[in-house]
């Protein structure tokens, strides 16, 4: 009994330990988006607490923290419904249909996916540059639905190839087409697997950084994660108040998705990785 | 002909159609820009020069740059003192989550929270919890008496290095955390009676049961990390600017720099040898990972 009572401890500590390592930093971003002095805690002084972060950042225009939030919901949104469609065509395919590079597809995938995003964005930007698509919308949704697709694709095919194939056989015999057993039959049943999927993709584009920095210019299509790693004072004082609060601004939707979806996004991680 | 008799020509057909916008988008969007960086690498790309092709210049002159090994020791030792780290601690929050806990909602939803938060943006936090006059950490610092004076945090090279490899850990060990979750949910949890009428204690169901079936997962989300910690840039970036003296300047970043300021030969250059070291260690892994045994 003496060992039931060392598992006991063990998991209380490692329980509270869990808890303050995931949440105070983030805890500490929300306390010092809400004060005008960031030095309260070191110094001893009071603090301040006040809301006027928030409202100083929404009111003034030229910090462009909606236009920011706003073009990384649209491009992260739509990436990830476009990966999620793609893959779930390419995972229907290989796991109803036979042909030449069924096994190979989704192997290539992975290996590209391999490959550091700094060796693709040295070209990429000259071919944005070219396609005249630099600081647009276009520059960051294609790259983000290929960046998810071997994500999506190995989700979608562990997916696929546990709901049976009876049902869309008969469907067939019905003289239904291929695509219509598809949108019909398959995407019906198979809507957690797809939800998973667009959710991490929509996470994973919302947190991508590198492209968004180098194919973007100014507010037009510039994401919130560079707009915030950008954040720069006017005299050269780093303003706290607003970056954090611009950081809660930022955070918080993904938080409440979270809190909603857990379920869905821990089985799309586990699914992709346990799996493939 | 072989091929007719073993495909079916409508079908293979069909299967094209639906794999088309996967396979094009792949081929554009990465096959290419990443053949196109292979090239690159082989000439003179410099902002208003015309290009010349150099051969193997790029590369000796990487050979020779000081700077390159500095990213190069630097992105080794993150890679390995930050997956170690995430390995252990992801170990540990998986065998708590893995017990009967009490509002278990509210442990999985804090455990996505670093995962989810963008590092550019969780990095802005740890800047502002290592600040020198008022973060959180000298504060702890001071008041636990580990020294009597403000640690420089980002202002010395090892202050740094081990500032980067915190806020890492703090932002991928959930992913971690959440992978060896799942590899323990299937275990059966008769293995452990057995074990327990047995008379094993639990350090010894531990490394003799829990570890060994755990393996393949472990492998997996290792490869995984691997491969996504050797290209670490947005944190870098961000927390450290690559300093202090470039002591935190990753190969990503030193690429990146060179892409900025107009030098995509050499950009290319580095970026290359990122991939290639990005290979190898994905080749070592499924190597001893005995990777075609964790498939089946």
């Amino acid at each position: 009994m003496r060992e039931q009572k060392t598992i006991t401890i063990f998991k209380f500590f490692g329980a509270v330990f869990l808890l303050l390592f995931c949440i105070l930093p983030f805890v500490w971003m929300i306390v010092i988006s809400l004060t005008k002095n960031p030095d309260f805690f070191a110094s001893g002084q009071s603090a301040s607490f006040t809301i006027s972060n928030y409202t100083d950042l929404l009111s003034n225009g030229s910090t462009h923290l909606i236009d920011y939030l706003r073009n990384s919901l649209i491009v992260s949104i739509v990436s990830a419904i476009c990966a999620t469609l793609f893959a779930s065509f390419s995972a229907y395919a290989i796991t109803r249909l036979n042909f030449p590079g069924r096994i190979l597809i989704p192997l290539v995938l992975l290996a590209f996916s391999m490959f550091p995003q700094i060796s693709i964005i040295g070209y990429l930007f000259k071919l944005m540059t070219r396609l005249g698509w630099i600081n647009t919308y276009y520059a960051l949704i294609f790259p983000y639905i290929t960046l998810g697709l071997p994500l999506a694709l190995w989700i979608m095919l562990s997916y696929l190839s546990r709901l049976s194939s009876e049902l869309d056989k008969a469907a067939l015999v019905d003289g239904a087409t291929r695509l219509q057993v598809l949108l019909k039959i398959i995407f019906p049943i198979a809507l957690p697997g797809i939800f998973s999927t667009f959710m991490l993709i929509l996470i994973y584009s919302f947190n991508e950084f590198l492209f968004a920095l180098m194919l973007t210019i100014d507010y037009k299509a510039r994401t919130i994660p560079v707009g915030i790693a950008l954040f720069e004072g006017l005299h050269g004082q780093i303003p706290w108040g607003y970056i954090m609060a611009s950081a809660v601004i930022a955070v918080v939707p993904l938080i409440i998705l979270i809190a909603f979806f857990q379920r869905y996004i821990i089985q799309g991680l586990t699914e992709g990785a346990v799996k493939g | 002909m072989r091929s007719n008799s073993r495909y079916n020509l409508k079908e293979t057909k069909a299967a094209y159609w639906f794999n088309a916008p996967l396979i094009i988008t792949a081929i554009v969007f990465i096959l290419i820009p990443v053949a196109g960086t292979l090239v690159t690498s082989f000439s003179r790309d410099v902002t208003f020069l015309p290009s010349k092709f150099l051969g193997l210049e790029n590369y000796t002159r990487m050979l020779g740059d000081i700077h390159f090994w500095q990213s190069a020791r630097f992105t080794l030792f993150f890679v390995l003192v930050s997956i170690c780290l995430e390995l252990f601690f992801g170990m540990i929050f998986a065998l708590v989550l893995n017990e009967t806990l009490p509002a278990r909602g509210l442990f999985r939803v804090a455990i996505l929270i670093p995962w989810a938060i963008p590092i550019a943006i969780s990095g802005r936090i740890w800047q502002l919890i290592y600040n020198y006059e008022y973060g959180l950490f000298n504060f702890f610092v001071q008041f636990f008496g580990i020294s009597d004076k403000p640690i420089s945090w980002l202002g010395s090279s090892f202050g740094a290095f081990v500032s980067v490899v915190i806020a890492d850990v703090w932002k991928t060990t959930p992913f971690m955390a959440i992978i060896i979750l799942a590899g323990l949910s299937t275990i059966p949890g008769d293995i452990y009676k057995q074990a327990m009428i047995d008379g094993t204690n639990f350090i010894q169901r531990f490394f003799n049961i829990t570890l060994p079936l755990l393996r393949p997962v472990i492998v997996v989300a290792l490869l995984f990390r691997t491969v996504d910690a050797i290209r670490i840039f947005d944190l870098v970036y961000v927390l450290t600017g690559g300093g202090p003296g470039g002591s935190t300047n990753s190969l990503s970043l030193y690429a990146y720099n060179y892409y900025v300021t107009g030098d995509f030969g050499y950009g290319s250059a580095v970026s290359v040898a990122v991939s290639i070291f990005a290979a190898l260690l994905a080749a070592a892994y499924i190597k001893f990972g005995k990777f075609k045994e964790a498939i089946k």
